[in-house]
């Protein structure tokens, strides 16, 4: 399965990444993570959570992006992942 | 009734963020035409989270949705608009028939407000059917793709377009509804966009879309009565109530009922738009 890819690396936005994986584990990379990652981190939980997905690989390539931003783009990226996957 | 109508691309969030800073009466944020076909459930995502997060309560918020016939992507727009609050929609390539289609995907469910985007020749001859529908309450024009349907050049001032204008003002006068010009596509054509807006004011439009930050500044001073109207119809409404008179002259001029409904709507709109920003 290829690797799911939605959002931009648009100042405001973030792209999200997503891999099928044994688990779930969440990859930041944000010029904020020091002071944000923690935040950004639940984002994507929580998003993660609404869509039921939890064995992925996620990449957050973040650009200053607001947590409903983050969300919007985890669950774009989480429901196309299980799109595609159940179509497999 | 709203002058400026701002269209906001929905998958940009850094552009959805400052949509309330630009002074814009409505904004429309795009579902359709600036969301590449591979993107449309990234920016439905997109618009559901940021109009769960954010209220706005001095911007009208209207969702331009795909057209009726890209059914899946309609149907999903939909979909996802029934769960938010918003004042309108904006129906692209609205037909009588487009707009049957849309109050029966809606469903039990109470449709809000509705402006039929006119962008394809057959319409401008089914205007009464398009403003029999009650949650119609505005028509816009569609002027680039109605160009691109006509075969038509873009012309200084839009003549072109001079018969689907008309044609909007008489259909939104007769129903009461508000008429809206189509955007004017140089950005950096300031002149040309002042020019186009007074010209559209004029012929009896109520409001103009715009494309660009940059032109709701422009288009909300042109539909605006200035300060020489607003005292001229006030000196009018006041010259017919001290004479009760429907028939008087006033410098040199004749005035009679048409001329004094006029000024009150002048008035009207100048205390609609005061303390507002142009």
């Amino acid at each position: 399965m290829k690797p799911i890819v939605v959002g931009t690396l648009e100042s405001s936005d973030c792209m999200i990444t997503l891999k099928p994986h044994d688990t779930l584990e969440i990859e930041i990379d944000s010029p904020v993570a020091a002071v944000f990652g923690a935040q950004i981190r639940a984002a994507i939980k929580a998003a993660l959570k609404k869509e039921h997905l939890t064995n992925v690989h996620v990449l957050c390539q973040d650009k200053g992006a607001l947590d409903y931003a983050i969300e919007a783009r985890v669950r774009a990226a989480a429901a196309r992942f299980k799109e595609v996957r159940d179509a497999s | 009734m709203h002058r400026s109508y701002l269209f906001v691309p929905g998958d940009a969030p850094g552009m959805l963020e400052t949509i309330d800073v630009f002074d814009a009466d409505a904004v429309i944020i795009d579902l359709e035409d600036s969301v590449a076909p591979n993107r449309k459930d990234e920016a439905r995502a997109l618009l559901e989270a940021f109009l769960t997060h954010h209220k706005f309560d001095h911007t009208a918020m209207y969702v331009r949705v795909n057209a009726v016939d890209e059914t899946a992507w309609f149907e999903a727009d939909i979909k996802a608009l029934q769960a938010l609050a918003i004042d309108g929609i904006v129906l692209p390539k609205a037909t009588p028939k487009t707009l049957k289609t849309l109050q029966e995907v809606y469903a039990d469910q109470t449709l809000p407000d509705v402006i039929a985007l006119l962008e394809t020749p057959g319409v401008f001859f089914q205007l009464p059917e398009v403003t029999a529908y009650p949650f119609v309450k505005g028509l816009m024009l569609g002027g680039e793709d109605l160009r691109q349907a006509i075969e038509a050049q873009k012309m200084p001032r839009s003549e072109e377009l001079a018969m689907a204008r008309g044609l909007i003002i008489l259909a939104a006068s007769e129903a009461s509804i508000q008429a809206i010009d189509t955007p004017f596509t140089d950005i950096k054509d300031t002149k040309g966009l002042q020019d186009d807006a007074f010209h559209a004011a004029k012929l009896g439009m109520h409001g103009k879309a715009c494309i660009h930050p940059n032109h709701v500044q422009v288009v909300n001073t042109v539909f605006t009565p200035d300060q020489k109207s607003i005292e001229q119809a006030e000196r009018i409404i006041a010259m017919h109530e001290k004479t009760q008179s429907m028939r008087f002259s006033l410098d040199g001029f004749m005035v009679d009922k048409p001329v004094i409904e006029r000024a009150k709507r002048t008035v009207k709109r100048a205390k609609q738009f005061k303390g507002r920003r142009v």
